[in-house]
């Protein structure tokens, strides 16, 4: 172990490891290590006064390395450093030991909790000594940004950042922009018409001085790392194109569910079993007809159609609720007379104004009836001849346990949102994560809901998940303020703990190459070297481990940091919690 | 079986007086709550579901909203003021008219115009008939002569009126009683019972008849004495004037203490208080059951004190010996009381005598019906 001073905090997390860890004892214990200076426990090591006890201890005691046992790193690693930072020492010289993921949330014994707690904290302590001093890389950032989608979301990104200025290119796969909105005859909950501020929006988008529309364009792959990016793309299928920008907005999209497999609703075999996009387009054209040109006397709308069923999608869709009152709206006004019939699940009509609209459409001689999504799906079929219906709906009402029949001529699926078909190659060009629904995965659910795991790259509108109109406009603008604030920082600082090749020792082999996940290994011709692209380098370790001559030395995970913090874990005789455990065993 | 949903079922039964059919969103508050509901006969948060879906052929068939006596709890406690006292009451004037098979108690439920035209016309025809065989007003019929009112209306030919009136309205009862049955006992929610229920069950009829042991059972003692007050004075008096007219309505004024006197007094006593109280109830709204009146409410109650009314001045001024006005007042009071017994009875709220007692009669031989089911079931699975 290399000399050094350290200092130890033991964070209760209130209880959470507290009452699992006995956090005071082994306080008390860790402090007679070798090269513990100081080892406190404390309440809560993130707060303010936690954080200044650290620097303050610093100062006074001349600490050059800091092990905080605490929660998981990916947390309050960036807070520590920063607290390092501020106290005038290297934010690199920390090392965490996650004993609440990996300790007291996982562990029922609160003896043999205490020792593996202490087995964390060793090798902390050990791995820390022979940490070195590092200093961020700054790179430029490109301001032009790519918007990958023409849809409400794409469009409104795009002129948030054209109007601060700044170029933006948008791909779009169709011949047009508005996306499935425009596909849309009132939107909800205040059944305002969208082609009212679509059409404007487009008009805008397409004229703007700073935004360049591409339709018809896909794109097949990109290349660089945040502030530079570059690609080059085919507009209409015509000339190459390259574009460079600094910045990704992924604002793909989503695809409305295909009921054929829904062997219950009869869709594709009773003609007059429309999807709600048909339906939208039956309002569009203003007549709502069954097939056979009549005037339908029973309307019946389904929710949850391909959402919350384990068959289908176990999530919901969040907007048909909402979208399926603003039918029931429309179909009263259309048709005074008719019997319309709601067969919910539940009745998701939150957010602003979607309540009222629930409650006002129940006031409008709507027939609402519920099922239970997880079994026992209503199951539509033909009418018999003598019946005054095209269709009958049989079905188990939940709030009455009945088995009942409602009659119609027209039966609307509303048909869940699901992730594009292409979700997939997006992601891979993009660097984009999907979750199991291929939907996009955001940075963190709360604190990061636009940004992904790439530096530089955006995520909004429904290619993250089931949205409305606002949501995916909030989104967007989101996103552009990111956008925007990156462009106006001019740089970035890009993580330095990534791998660096020993030019003297590499033998060219290429292995790190094939074995690199984020491409950020090019082969120099010339030297017959490997090397390393610190800015898109995320230091996973993959090339390290494969070198086979070592040449590869991961930053902050050296041979010799990892050896020496197998060995602290190892070395349990020393303190005398753990004589206690290991002479019972 | 699966019940067919009636989107249109609930603009019909508002003109039976239903206030609200969507507020509710069914908590279950009131079946929690209500002192009658019970396992077998949960209401009334089902029967407003099944009233909200229109299932009729379920609503024909159940029993649930004869077993409700309002006391009002429901509606007053209701977070959403869905007032389901009111749904099972409008239920109730519902289901009279579904078991009415000439189709008279649809129409005087839901007609101002029909319910009170087939009152004044029945009223009408009885003035008619006595103007016509009006006698002329002899020297004894006058004051001299002392009120006789037997003479100048003979008491047989009220007696042949009674028992023709008695038997016309026993009918219609009789056979829409006859339609309940079938479609409670052997309608849709049929169940298999076995005869020798039928009479083990009977005696329940005239037990709550007599008590409505159920009313009491809810909340507010007070409306049950009310009630039973009001009904009790009502059965005597109609015992009396048509079974013992004769021996009632003597031309001999007994002394006050004569049984004769004493019954008349009591059942007068119970009706005037019964009618009173509810009148002050209604008009002050006092309980969720007086909340809403519907004109089927208030005509059954106007009638009826009419009618006590009527009945205790022809008794005054027979005692203050003024035969003429005895003799007019006399025709008023049958002119009231035929209708309000003709319309009331068989077609509208009073029919309520003999479906309350008879759904709770049908309960329960459901319910033993099912207990055995069960029963043998078990036996049949241990052995």
């Amino acid at each position: 172990m290399k000399d050094s001073r350290i200092g130890v905090y033991i964070c209760w997390c209130g209880n959470n490891i507290a009452k699992m860890v006995d956090v005071e004892q082994l306080a008390e214990e860790i402090g007679k290590l070798e090269n513990v200076i100081i080892s406190r426990d404390y309440k809560y090591m993130c707060s303010d006064p936690g954080q200044e006890l650290v620097i303050k201890d610093i100062k006074e005691h001349q600490l050059d390395r800091i092990v905080v046992a605490a929660c998981s790193p990916r947390i309050h690693e960036l807070t520590f450093r920063k607290a390092l930072e501020n106290a005038g020492l290297n934010q690199y010289l920390l090392e965490m030991a996650n004993i609440r993921e990996h300790v007291s949330w996982v562990h029922t014994d609160r003896e043999i909790a205490t020792v593996k707690a202490a087995d964390l904290i060793r090798a902390a302590i050990e791995k820390v000594s022979y940490h070195e001093p590092l200093e961020k890389l700054s790179v430029d950032i490109d301001p032009a940004t790519l918007i990958i989608g023409g849809g409400v979301a794409g469009m409104s990104a795009a002129l948030s950042i054209a109007e601060a200025g700044k170029q933006v290119y948008l791909l779009e796969r169709d011949e047009k922009l508005g996306g499935h909105a425009a596909d849309i005859d009132l939107s909800f909950p205040y059944l305002n018409s969208v082609a009212s501020f679509l059409g404007p929006m487009i008009k805008r988008v397409s004229e703007h001085k700073h935004i360049k529309v591409y339709k018809g364009t896909t794109i097949e792959d990109i290349f660089g790392y945040i502030g530079n990016f570059e690609t080059s793309i085919k507009p209409n299928g015509g000339g190459k194109e390259e574009l460079k920008f600094g910045h990704i907005i992924v604002a793909t999209g989503l695809k409305a569910y295909d009921p054929t497999p829904i062997e219950n609703y009869a869709y594709g075999r009773i003609k007059d079993v429309i999807t709600s996009s048909e339906f939208e387009q039956m309002l569009l054209s203003g007549k709502i007809l069954t097939k056979q040109g009549k005037v339908p006397e029973h309307v019946a709308i389904i929710h949850c159609v391909g959402s919350r069923n384990n068959d289908t999608h176990e999530y919901c869709s969040r907007t048909c609720c909402t979208t399926a009152l603003k039918y029931a709206n429309q179909l009263r006004s259309a048709l005074p007379d008719a019997g319309i019939y709601d067969l919910y699940a539940d009745m998701r009509a939150f957010g602003k104004g979607c309540e009222e609209l629930y409650t006002s459409t129940s006031g409008r001689n709507i027939m609402f009836l519920m099922f239970d999504p997880e079994k026992n799906l209503p199951v539509v079929s033909e009418a018999k001849q003598d019946e005054e219906c095209e269709m009958i709906i049989r079905m188990e009402e939940k709030m009455s346990g009945e088995n009942i029949e409602v009659p119609a001529d027209l039966v609307i699926l509303m048909t869940a949102m699901e992730a594009r078909d292409d979700a997939k190659d997006i992601s891979h060009i993009a660097g984009i994560s999907m979750c199991g629904n291929n939907f996009y995965i955001e940075k963190h659910p709360k604190l990061d809901p636009v940004a992904t795991t790439t530096d530089g790259v955006y995520i909004v509108g429904t290619c993250q998940g089931p949205k409305d109109i606002p949501e995916s406009i909030s989104q967007a603008r989101a996103a552009a303020a990111r956008v925007l604030a990156g462009i106006l920082r001019g740089t970035v600082a890009v993580e330095v703990t990534t791998a660096v090749v020993n030019e003297d020792i590499c033998c060219g082999c290429q292995t790190c190459i094939s074995v690199c996940p984020y491409s950020a290994i090019t082969f120099d011709e010339e030297k017959n070297v490997s090397e390393v692209n610190e800015v898109i380098c995320k230091g996973c370790g993959s090339c390290g481990s494969a070198c086979p001559t070592g040449a590869i030395r991961s930053r902050h995970y050296t041979d010799r940091q990892i050896l020496s913090q197998i060995k602290g874990m190892l070395n349990r005789g020393k303190l005398k919690i753990t004589q206690t455990i290991i002479e019972e065993a | 079986m699966n019940y067919r949903v009636d989107p249109t079922f609930k603009t019909d039964l508002k003109k039976f007086g239903l206030q609200s059919w969507n507020d509710c969103f069914h908590c279950g508050n009131c079946t929690a709550m209500c002192p009658l509901s019970e396992d077998s006969f949960m209401f009334p948060r089902q029967a407003i579901r099944t009233m909200q879906m229109g299932l009729k052929q379920k609503l024909v068939s159940s029993i649930d909203p004869w077993l409700c006596y309002y006391c009002g709890e429901c509606s007053d406690t209701c977070p959403r003021d869905a007032n389901p006292g009111e749904v099972m009451m409008s239920l109730r004037r519902y289901l009279t008219s579904l078991y009415d098979w000439t189709g008279l108690s649809r129409k005087f439920y839901t007609s101002k115009v029909w319910e009170i035209g087939a009152i004044l016309l029945l009223g009408g025809l009885i003035v008619l008939a006595f103007a016509i065989f009006w006698p002329s007003i002899s020297p004894e019929l006058t004051s001299e002569g002392g009120v006789r009112i037997n003479s100048i209306i003979p008491l047989k030919w009220v007696e042949y009126g009674d028992w023709t009136m008695a038997i016309i309205v026993a009918l219609l009862l009789m056979s829409n009683l006859f339609r309940m049955y079938l479609k409670i006992v052997h309608g849709a929610e049929a169940v298999k019972i076995p005869f020798f229920l039928y009479f083990k069950e009977a005696w329940r009829l005239i037990f709550h008849f007599s008590t409505q042991w159920s009313f009491s059972k809810c909340d507010g003692k007070k409306y049950w004495l009310w009630h039973w007050l009001l009904m009790s004075g009502y059965t005597i008096m109609f015992i009396i004037i048509v079974v013992f007219l004769p021996w009632f309505q003597t031309e001999e004024i007994y002394d006050p203490w004569h049984p004769q006197r004493l019954l008349g007094y009591y059942a007068t006593f119970g009706l005037l208080f019964g009618l009173i109280a509810v009148i002050i109830g209604r008009l002050r709204k006092i309980n969720a059951k007086f909340k809403f009146t519907h004109v089927s409410d208030w005509l059954f109650i106007i009638m009826l004190l009419l009618t006590v009314i009527t009945g205790i001045l022809v008794h005054v001024f027979r005692l203050a010996g003024m035969p003429l006005a005895t003799y007019y007042l006399y025709v008023a009071h049958l002119a009231i009381l035929v209708p309000m017994i003709m319309i009331e009875v068989p077609f509208s709220k009073w029919s309520h005598l003999a479906y309350r007692p008879f759904a709770i009669y049908f309960a329960n031989l459901k319910k033993e019906a099912q207990k055995l089911q069960e029963k043998s079931g078990t036996n049949f699975a241990t052995t």
